[in-house]
């Protein structure tokens, strides 16, 4: 067996010798990409990455270094993404991490670069991102759950002032807890009655259960409050039983286009979607990006590429303004900031790193209306809403 | 139903040739893409319904020929180790081929829409599902017990052997018998679709509830899976009234008990 | 050959793998993940290697000793040697449970049964979310430190002083393993492995070794979750799942069944390849599909094996080259 441990020296003396550590060229900047880009959320990380790539070719460089993108593939594994950029940290020192969109990802991510002093921003959903597990080097674009209940709840019922009686049907683990418990907040301080909610795990992907369960219940609204494949699962069976002539549907937590792609108009007619971006906003920084993304890549630019474009602009301007990518220097300049985004004006929140950014509120229209082939759906409302630093528990 | 048209299959391979295929799953999500891309081209549900299983029993020839036929005399473990090999190529290919977002198939209109029985709503399509699963496990049931085929399957499992020594090829028995299998989690896999979409990753899910039903019903017995698949059914709808967040646990628990209790499932034979 | 090596051979060749991996690795952080992972490819090994038990439940130790530890460095701030310790026999402890129950049958029964168990570990950890954090994971795990009273205390928080101490703990695990695997346990085990019926003919409690091996597996598997979650600062939930299970079980048959070398080697290979394709193209697990048929089909000694045999096959050459002249 000694065989193996020579060899083993063996490859370790050749290479102690071959490879004298090569630094790379000092004009040179590196923007840290995470993505699920394999594993279950993979539909989502090959869209973000492309959203990262467009920002950073259009940009090309900044503050006279040449930009330089590292994906790191999370594989859809909060484990495998802190390990990755654990040590992607303690190889190249603190740097700009930019991406995930999964909380417990992001979580534990934004823990790891904190600890090193680089500085992250992500697209996650959970309220602790920006609340009590919130630091002073980790930045969230995407609106989280208060914000995107409150914009997407408020106005359905605005618009229908016959809703008496709602129903949730919510995934059992954090994101959902948070999205339900700040759903039944808007629900009683209208005076709605919640006559039920059903729990499911992130597993499941057969909901006619629960959804036979929202039927019995008899309710004039039905809320989902899950997101991706999960939600267009239990969307595609609540149509398949018929729920939408009975009761108006909202799916919260939509990722817009995306979701609407895989579900067909015939599904989405007549059925009201949150989502954190919608193409056919009107904003300067979203007309650039659409004719960006049509002119490189012939298509509609949807939530996970817009998202991780945002991001990435967002931390090359920084560079650009600070002249530098020192991290402190870049925290410094994002507090306070204010900008033209992709969702019209975005601000940064200082006290707690949360951008403040319009959640949409959509309404799906059937094929015969749609002006485009990406026309799913028209804005019916948009708003934000976000809770100061100190009500969300954030101290940095 | 539906757990039982994913468990006879597995079944059936087991049964005859005493191999275990963790591929079977994947199987079942390809046989939702392989429907998604013939209404593509088609434009119709039916044809879909009806070329998935085809092709997709062409497809597990070939595997049949080039990979499974140099498995059927090593151990048990070695097969689930390499099965997991194949699902990972399968589903990888998948992804390659069709992208990495689910693909929606849409409804066949004469199904859209729902039946009410007494106070009682239920969806036209589901209702289908279940009289087809029903006709193809009689189906099943006959081939198996009614034809030639059948009789030499079933002999087989009992003592390949002499099968074999009587004059029977059964290269080309367990060839068909993979096909076979295969082909019913293609089928599965298609009625399938509409509700839950074609994902590449829903193999996994399919393959373990495939194995629970199996097992639960004894490895290799056709009543068995039938059974096996209306106990995780009956289990799976109870504790989603009582207790939906526990489905899971519980029937993995009932698979535990019942393992423990009969040694070789309800059905199974040592 | 090997059978006659002296203990400290094998001590001396764990510590050249501890003291050269970070050299031939980007980072330490890698290096403390071979090594770990190493570990639990041990704690499969000795199942499926020496005992010819086939577990895809490997994942329950190896979660469970996660967020066993995670919690102990939360809430009771030990330091670090009882934190492991009782993080190993609770790990244990967990894997007689499951064996007592799952050795009860045999064949694929058995395999599905700690598979069953696997998966109860994962939903009750799921379900569990105010203890384990649900599916968020585990988060603000702190590295507990080692004190000596009176002499010195020492902190683990840079990555180098953590490999020192994953290093440090993978010598002693490695070493005892060598011993156990060559004591009369082991042959037993191998004799259990090859015939069972025999070796229970001849007088052996066959069950009674099954469930201390499983006890063995399990709190080596168990340390090491904890030394990831320690590494991470984070137990994240898909520690504990089916995937953790299976990607265990690869590196072990990629090293090499029965072989604690291999169990390395196994743990190196599949993540520095890993590693190194997910980089190169997101596709990259078809590699793996086709990598795992292939050592499966053609390689069953794992890639130890191959290697001990082209060294074999070198120094023969050797030889015949030395005799000619």
């Amino acid at each position: 067996m000694n065989t193996l441990s020579k060899f083993l020296i063996g490859c370790a003396s050749a290479v102690a010798l071959g490879a004298p550590a090569v630094q790379a060229e000092d004009k040179e900047l590196t923007i840290n990409i995470v993505a699920s880009m394999s594993g279950a959320f993979a539909n989502f990380g090959l869209q973000a990455e492309k959203g990262a790539r467009l920002a950073i070719e259009e940009a090309g460089e900044a503050a006279g270094m040449t930009l330089n993108m590292v994906v790191i593939d999370t594989e859809s594994n909060a484990g495998k993404g802190a390990r990755k950029v654990q040590a992607d940290l303690s190889e190249h020192g603190p740097g700009i991490y930019v991406g995930t969109t999964l909380s417990s990802t992001a979580l534990a991510v934004g823990q790891a670069v904190h600890d090193a002093g680089g500085v992250y921003i992500n697209g996650g959903g959970a309220d602790e991102l920006t609340g009590e597990k919130c630091n002073a080097s980790m930045y969230r674009w995407s609106a989280p759950t208060y914000g995107a209940v409150n914009a997407s709840l408020r106005p359905v019922l605005e618009a229908h002032p016959d809703i008496k009686r709602v129903y949730t049907i919510t995934p059992q683990y954090v994101f959902g807890e948070a999205m339900l418990s700040n759903a039944k907040t808007v629900l009683e301080e209208q005076g709605i009655e919640h006559v039920g909610n059903s729990y499911h795990s992130l597993k499941d992907k057969e909901f006619s259960g629960f959804i036979a369960q929202a039927q019995a219940a008899n309710p004039d609204l039905l809320i989902l409050l899950n997101f991706g494949s999960q939600a267009a699962a239990s969307m595609q069976q609540a149509v398949n039983f018929g729920l939408k002539d009975r009761m108006k549907i909202l799916m919260v937590w939509s990722s817009g286009l995306d979701t609407m792609q895989s579900l067909g108009s015939d599904v989405s007619d007549g059925v009201y979607f949150g989502a954190q971006y919608w193409h056919e906003e009107e904003a300067a920084g979203n007309q650039s990006l659409v004719a960006l993304t049509q002119a490189k890549l012939g298509e509609a630019p949807n939530y996970p590429l817009a998202s991780y474009y945002q991001m990435t602009k967002i931390m090359i301007d920084a560079v650009n303004a600070t002249g530098g990518a020192d991290p402190d220097a870049l925290k410094a300049h994002l507090a306070g900031y204010s900008y033209d985004g992709i969702t019209g004006t975005e601000t940064v929140a200082a006290d707690n790193n949360q951008v403040e950014k319009n959640f949409y509120l959509l309404l799906g229209k059937d094929a015969a209306s749609k002006a485009d082939e990406n026309d799913f759906a028209d804005v019916v409302s948009k708003g934000k809403f976000f809770l100061s630093a100190a009500d969300a528990g954030c101290v940095k | 139903m539906i757990y039982f048209l994913m468990g006879v299959g597995l079944t059936i391979i087991f049964g005859m040739m005493n191999f275990v295929n963790f591929a079977h799953g994947v199987f079942y999500a390809l046989g939702a893409f392989i429907c998604y891309q013939v209404i593509q081209v088609t434009g119709s549900y039916w044809i879909g319904l009806i070329l998935t299983p085809i092709l997709i029993g062409a497809v597990a020839y070939i595997l049949e020929k080039i990979l499974i036929t140099k498995l059927y005399r090593v151990d048990h473990a070695v097969q689930i180790l390499i099965t997991i090999g194949l699902m990972l190529i399968i589903r990888e290919g998948i992804l390659i081929i069709w992208g990495t977002v689910p693909k929606p198939v849409a409804t066949p209109s004469i199904l859209q829409g729902v039946i009410f029985l007494g106070d009682f709503v239920y969806p036209k399509y589901r209702l289908f599902i279940i009289a087809i699963s029903a006709g193809i496990g009689l189906g099943v049931w006959y081939l198996l017990e009614r034809t030639r085929f059948g009789i030499t399957i079933r002999a087989g499992s009992e003592n390949p052997k002499m099968v074999s020594l009587l004059g029977v090829d059964t290269d080309r028995l367990f060839a068909l018998t993979f096909v076979f299998g295969v082909a019913l989690a293609g089928i599965a896999g298609a009625l399938l679709a509409p509700i839950r979409g074609a994902d590449a990753f829903s193999g996994d899910e399919a393959l373990g509830i495939a194995f629970v039903v199996v097992v639960i019903g004894g490895m290799g017995s056709f009543s068995g899976a039938l059974l096996g698949g209306l106990i995780v059914g009956l289990v799976q709808s109870f504790t989603a009234i009582l207790w939906p967040e526990g489905t899971k646990v519980m029937i993995y628990s009932v698979m535990a008990l019942i393992i423990l209790l009969r040694p070789n499932g309800l059905f199974g034979k040592a | 050959m090997l059978t006659k090596t002296p203990l400290f051979v094998h001590f001396l060749a764990a510590f050249a793998i501890a003291a050269v991996l970070p050299m031939l690795l980007p980072s330490y952080v890698l290096a403390t993940e071979i090594l770990l992972f190493g570990l639990a490819v041990i704690g499969c090994n000795l199942l499926l290697g020496y005992t010819g038990l086939l577990s895809f439940g490997q994942a329950l130790f190896f979660g469970s000793g996660s967020y066993f530890a995670g919690l102990m460095s939360i809430h009771l701030n030990l330091g670090i040697v009882p934190t492991l310790l009782i993080t190993m026999a609770l790990g244990a402890l967990i894997a007689i449970l499951v064996g007592v129950f799952a050795i009860r049958r045999a064949g694929i029964y058995f395999i599905m049964l700690t598979l069953a168990f696997a998966q109860l570990g994962y939903y009750i950890a799921f379900l569990a979310e105010p203890i384990t954090g649900g599916e968020d994971g585990l988060l603000d795990i702190q590295r507990p430190a080692l004190s000596i009273p009176f002499v010195a205390k020492f902190e683990f928080d840079s990555d180098f002083s953590f490999y020192a101490l994953t290093g440090a703990i993978f010598i002693v695990v490695f070493v005892l393993m060598q011993r156990l695997v060559k004591s009369p346990l082991g042959t037993v085990l191998t004799a259990i492995k090859q015939n069972e019926a025999r070796a229970e003919a001849i007088g052996y409690n066959v069950k009674l070794y099954k469930i201390v091996v499983f006890a063995f597996s399990g709190s080596v598997t168990a340390l090491a979750g904890a030394l990831y979650a320690f590494m991470l600062k984070f137990a994240p939930l898909s520690n504990i799942d089916l995937e953790t299970s299976s990607q265990i079980l690869f590196m072990t048959i990629l090293g090499g069944l029965g072989s604690i070398y291999g169990s390395v080697l196994g743990s190196a290979v599949f993540l520095v390849a890993s590693d190194f394709f997910a980089e190169l193209w997101p596709r990259w697990m078809i590699l793996l599909g086709l990598l795992l048929i292939f050592v499966m089909l053609y390689m069953p000694g794992g890639v130890s094996k191959s290697l001990e045999d082209l060294f074999a096959k070198i120094s023969a050459a050797k030889d015949q080259r030395g005799k000619k002249p």
